[in-house]
């Protein structure tokens, strides 16, 4: 008896490895052939939290739906745990057919052949709604590797059960300097008695703050040919501003700061209310406003006005793209095109991945937003902008670890800001050229 | 016969081998054989021409000679690391062993409930370097953690242990402390070996229980004391996990937990330098060779073996 179970099991482990190899054996397609009638599983991985992966799966399952003989396999991840996981399957010649890409990797992928030139399966994949100049945002070198998902926008967040519990009036954002910002925010920890703090740290997990900074000033990280071109006194107030924060109680002690902002969105100071300013992404506010229960507003970046010209500007909050070594590139853009054109789809997945690219789908969905989507909406239609810096060159992916880092060695001293900006700009400057 | 005899026999050759059996035992390790050659000697052999290479994971290896080696010289965020995997090592392994031993004489003295305390000491040991361990730790000497609420109990101020880097690789040391259940384990079956009579002709010749542990215990148990110690560094010095998840994969705060295999993991899977991350993996096995060889030549003058 027992052994007659365990040989049906032994078949029947013999017989799905099997059929595992000879699905693996499959031919698979060509980009621009027709889709495929066979049953094929396509594999597609993106980074997020909770409510992402919720609306995600829902989407799958209309897509499966509209063609049966495809299934979608969703694997989902930490943003950390998430580029971990790529660059190992990508190594094992395993990576996901499609997969959700960051500006800050997009150029290492594409630059190293990962991704597919997506004008090859023009065919199934329909870009007619999208802007030139957003769709421009995620080619290189005239070859288009990532489809926009979203635009975001830096924004800083303020809690405004805070502000009206110590009596402190909302700042005009209109104007404002990244002085004033300090001023207020120390109105706020004088009142919030080492419980509450003013701003929250920035510099560990925004490396986009520092690029900020530069803009405003007319400059940038990066120049055309990949080249750092930061000025070190940028660089260096910068990491003094932020000093400053952290030595005047201003922003929390050093070591509440990093855990915090690595313990992701949910245990952050505006999360968790302990903060009333924070930067952050304005289509975030839906997610902060959810963790934190409290009423949160989207403000104007300081600064914006005291430069050369201002430092906010669209960013794709996100790319699709479909890997080069995938065996089904058609059924693969068909997917992509789907969740970036279905009316259906979009109902579902709203901004929760940035105010939608698409700009049909951005006006289609218009009136299904919640207040909190809504605002960040707005903000983006209403704010001024400058032309986006160019995309985070190859081999600089690991931008935002070193500013963390540099950060890190400020706050607790172990290095003064100039000495750290000097640092900085040699080794973003080392990662680009090894890349090479 | 018993299997020990059937040993004993086989080792003076007074047992044919048959060829028969010889093959039924290749088979029966065949898939052994297969996973050794393919998951272990395979990657360790492609590791060391991959070090030779400029290698992004996703284009071909490009040869380029002896560079990653030589980078090893020069690159200072490595110097850091090194330092990091040393203070590791040489702090948290004669802790470690201190405690293994000093727990292992206490529970050799009898105790009612040995089963039950031996299993409660040595569990850490098969959890430590777990991921949920290491979560844990994070919670524990977290800003809010236990460790500050204990010390906010008695008045004194805490801090977040493991976001500050003068105290983040205390805390790891302290974890690998606390996994002391393994050699412990060793140390209570050396205790055991120990023959009862030298104590107690000791004890008749008037000597202190001080001097019987320095000149009874601690010579008859150097063998097992050597065997902790040269497992225990080579242990040590390969820690991943641990610092991997406290620190977020990022070995921070300001590189203080940076451990070696952390920073050669980020080198070939952040910064897709597998080339260099093959180059530091065998630089590691160098370090880990050269420890293994000086315990064993300073085995030489402390180690007693009671044959």
């Amino acid at each position: 008896m027992l052994r007659g179970v365990r040989r049906g099991t032994a078949w029947a482990v013999l017989l799905s490895l099997t059929a595992s190899l000879l699905a693996a054996c499959g031919s698979g397609t060509e980009a621009g052939a027709d889709l495929t009638t066979e049953k094929v599983t396509l594999r597609f991985t993106w980074w997020g939290a909770d409510d992402r992966h919720k609306r995600t799966q829902q989407v799958i399952e209309m897509f499966q739906r509209k063609h049966p003989n495809i299934t979608v396999k969703g694997e989902f991840k930490e943003w950390n745990g998430y580029w971990d996981s790529l660059a190992t399957t990508m190594a094992a010649n395993d990576a996901p057919d499609i997969m959700q890409m960051d500006e800050l990797y997009i150029a290492s992928y594409a630059e190293r052949g990962a991704l597919l030139d997506l004008n090859e399966a023009k065919k199934h994949l329909d870009t007619a709604n999208f802007d030139q100049k957003a769709l421009a945002t995620g080619a290189i070198a005239g070859k288009q590797y990532g489809l926009p998902v979203g635009l975001g926008m830096y924004s800083i967040m303020v809690n405004l059960d805070l502000l009206a519990k110590y009596n402190i009036p909302v700042p005009d954002d209109t104007k404002w300097s990244w002085d004033d910002l300090r001023k207020i925010g120390e109105q706020v920890s004088k009142a919030g008695g080492g419980q509450v703090f003013g701003v929250q740290t920035p510099g560990i997990n925004d490396a986009a703050g520092l690029s900020i900074r530069a803009r405003q000033q007319g400059k940038a990280m990066f120049d055309a040919d990949a080249k750092v071109v930061l000025p070190q006194e940028i660089a260096r107030d910068y990491w003094q501003y932020i000093l400053d924060l952290a030595k005047s109680g201003v922003a929390p002690p050093p070591s509440v700061s990093v855990e915090k902002a690595s313990a992701g969105l949910n245990q952050s100071a505006t999360a968790t209310g302990t903060a009333a300013f924070g930067l952050w992404w304005n289509t975030q506010l839906t997610a902060l406003t959810a963790a934190s229960g409290a009423k949160l507003k989207l403000l104007r970046l300081p600064g914006e006005t005291q430069g050369t010209s201002p430092g906010a500007y669209y960013k794709p909050s996100m790319f699709w793209s479909v890997s080069s070594r995938s065996k089904y590139p058609a059924e693969s853009a068909a997917f992509v095109s789907f969740l970036a054109n279905d009316d259906e789809a979009a109902k579902v997945l709203l901004t929760e991945r940035g105010v939608p690219a698409n700009q049909k789908i951005r006006e289609s969905i218009a009136g299904q937003l919640k207040d909190t989507d809504k605002a960040a909406k707005e903000y983006l239609d209403t704010v001024p902008v400058s032309d986006p810096p160019r995309i985070t060159p190859n081999g600089a992916s690991t931008l935002d670890t070193i500013l963390k880092r540099h950060t890190e060695d400020v706050l607790f001293g172990r290095t003064t800001p100039d000495a750290a900006a000097a640092a900085f700009i040699r080794e973003v400057q080392s990662e680009v050229d090894a890349a090479r | 016969m018993s299997a020990l005899d059937e040993l004993r026999q086989l080792r003076r050759g007074g047992v044919q081998v048959r060829k028969s059996d010889n093959r039924a035992a290749f088979w029966f390790l065949a898939p052994w054989f297969a996973g050794l050659l393919l998951v272990t000697i395979g990657p360790v052999v492609a590791s060391f021409a991959l070090g030779f290479t400029k290698y992004n994971l996703i284009q071909p290896p490009k040869f380029i000679g002896f560079d990653n080696f030589a980078r090893v010289l020069s690159d200072s965020r490595l110097h850091n690391a090194l330092r990091v995997t040393f203070t590791y090592v040489l702090v948290s392994v004669p802790l470690q062993l201190a405690c293994a031993l000093g727990v292992a004489l206490l529970l050799n003295r009898g105790l009612r409930g040995l089963a039950f305390y031996r299993s409660a000491f040595y569990l850490p040991s098969l959890l430590g370097s777990s991921v949920a361990i290491a979560v844990l730790w994070t919670q524990v000497f977290g800003t809010d953690g236990l460790v500050n609420r204990l010390l906010g109990f008695f008045g004194v101020e805490g801090r977040g242990w493991i976001s500050d880097p003068d105290t983040a690789l205390s805390t790891l040391i302290v974890l690998n402390v606390w996994t002391f259940g393994s050699p412990m384990i060793i140390f209570l079956a050396g205790l055991r070996q120990v023959p009862e009579v030298y104590y107690e002709a000791a004890a008749i010749d008037g000597a202190s229980r001080w001097a019987q542990f320095r000149r009874i215990t601690l010579p008859l148990l150097s063998p097992i004391l050597f065997f902790n110690l040269v497992l225990q560094i080579i242990h040590a010095f390969q820690s991943f996990t641990q610092a991997f998840v406290v620190s977020g994969g990022t070995g921070g705060p300001s590189d203080s937990t940076m451990f070696y295999t952390l920073y050669l993991y980020q080198q070939g899977f952040s910064r897709f330098d597998m080339g260099y991350a093959s180059a530091l993996a065998w630089f590691l096995l160098l370090i880990i060779a050269a420890f293994t060889a000086i315990n064993f030549w300073a085995a030489k003058y402390w180690v007693f073996y009671d044959d």
